[in-house]
C-alpha cells in the first residue's frame, strides 16, 4: 500500500513545472454490475480518485472498497467481510497508460493499458475508453469486465448462482486540471 | 391423529418462521447514521493525522465506524448526483484533508451552509486516498 501511495505522490509531484499537464478527480464515479438468474446485483463508488497526466498518459486511479455503497445492505456486509475481504484489502488500483493519448484532438477513443490490483491481486489488462477535453476538464468513461475468478475472490457454492462469474464494470472519471 | 396434526402444524410453522426471518434478512436496511450514536467524536485535523501517521491502524480504528468530525468548511461541492460534498480545512499543509459525502436527505441544508464555517458532521468512514473519506453524512451542528 505504501507503494501504491508512493506512485501517487509521485505522479503528483514530478515535473512541478509542467503543473498543466495533470488532471485530477476525488469524485469518480465506478460501478459494478453483476447479472445472474437469480438477481441482479449493482453497486455505486462515487469517491474515486484518479490522476493523469495529458501529456505522458500516465493514469493512476485509487478507490476504497468500503466506498461500494449497494442497495441492500446485506449484499454490501457479503461483498466488503467475504468476498474482497476489504479489512485486509482495503483498496483497489488501477496503474497504467493511455496509449494513443498524442494522437487525439478533444475527443476520441483511447487504449488504456496497465495493472488492475483487487483483492491485492494484479492483472494486467486494456481497457477502451472515451475521452473528451473541454475546457479545463479531461473526461473519461468506458465499460470493461472482470473474471471474478482471476482476483482470486471465492464465491460460496450456496450463492454461486448469484453472483455472475464476469463482473461489468463502468467508469466515468471527470478530471479537473490540477493546480 | 391430534398429535400427527400438530407435528404438522408445528414444521410448518418453523419453516414459515425459518422463511420470515430469512426474507427479513436480506432486505434488513442500511444503518441510519442520523439516529446512530457516533461511535468515535474527534476533529478534522486529528482524524487525518492518524491516517497519516498510521494508515493500517487508522483503517482497524475507524472503518466502518460512524465517526463525528469537527471542521471547517474549505470547500463546498455538489456531485454530479446533485449531493453536497463538504470539504474541510487542513490549515497545516494542502495535501490531504477530511471529505463528507452528504447523504441526499441532507441536501436542503445546502442553502444554510458556506465556506469557511465550522461545522460538525457525522458519516460512516470508509478509508483513506489522498484524504480521509466519510459517506452517507448527515449534519449535526451548521
Amino acid at each position: 500500500m505504501k507503494y501504491i501511495y508512493a506512485i501517487f505522490t509521485f505522479i503528483l509531484m514530478v515535473n512541478t513545472s509542467f503543473s498543466q499537464d495533470r488532471y485530477i478527480t476525488k469524485q469518480g464515479t465506478i460501478s459494478f454490475f453483476s447479472h445472474s438468474p437469480v438477481e441482479d446485483i449493482k453497486a455505486l463508488n462515487n469517491q474515486v480518485l484518479s490522476i493523469m497526466d495529458v501529456e505522458s498518459g500516465d493514469i493512476a486511479v485509487s478507490v476504497l472498497m468500503k466506498s461500494f455503497m449497494f442497495e441492500k445492505s446485506l449484499m454490501q456486509e457479503h461483498f466488503n467481510e467475504n468476498y474482497v475481504e476489504s479489512d485486509k484489502f482495503p483498496k483497489a488500483t488501477f496503474i497504467g497508460k493511455i496509449l494513443n493519448i498524442k494522437d487525439l484532438g478533444n475527443t476520441g477513443i483511447v487504449l488504456i493499458e496497465g495493472d488492475l490490483t483487487i483483492h491485492g491481486i494484479s492483472n494486467k489488462i486494456e481497457v477502451e475508453a472515451d475521452i473528451e477535453a473541454e475546457g479545463n476538464i479531461v473526461s473519461i468513461t468506458g465499460v470493461f469486465n472482470v473474471l471474478v475468478a482471476d482476483y482470486d475472490i471465492k464465491i460460496p457454492s450456496v450463492v454461486r448462482n448469484n453472483i455472475a462469474k464476469t463482473i461489468e464494470i463502468s467508469f466515468s472519471l471527470n478530471h479537473k486540471e490540477y493546480n | 391423529m391430534s398429535r400427527k396434526k400438530t407435528v404438522i402444524v408445528s414444521v410448518l410453522a418453523i419453516i414459515m418462521l425459518g422463511i420470515f426471518l430469512a426474507v427479513k434478512e436480506y432486505n434488513k436496511p442500511h444503518i441510519n447514521v442520523a439516529d446512530t450514536k457516533p461511535d468515535i467524536i474527534t476533529n478534522s485535523q486529528g482524524l487525518l493525522e492518524d491516517f497519516q501517521v498510521n494508515e493500517n491502524s487508522a483503517n482497524k480504528k475507524y472503518l466502518d465506524q460512524i465517526v463525528q468530525v469537527s471542521g471547517r468548511i474549505s470547500k463546498l461541492e455538489a456531485s454530479e448526483n446533485n449531493d453536497i460534498i463538504i470539504t474541510l480545512l487542513n490549515d497545516k499543509s494542502p495535501l490531504g484533508t477530511v471529505i463528507c459525502h452528504l447523504s441526499p436527505d441532507e441536501n436542503k441544508k445546502l442553502i444554510n451552509l458556506k465556506e469557511g464555517q465550522d461545522i460538525i458532521a457525522k458519516g460512516i468512514c470508509t478509508g483513506y486516498l489522498m484524504d480521509v473519506i466519510l459517506v452517507r453524512c448527515v449534519l449535526v451542528k451548521i
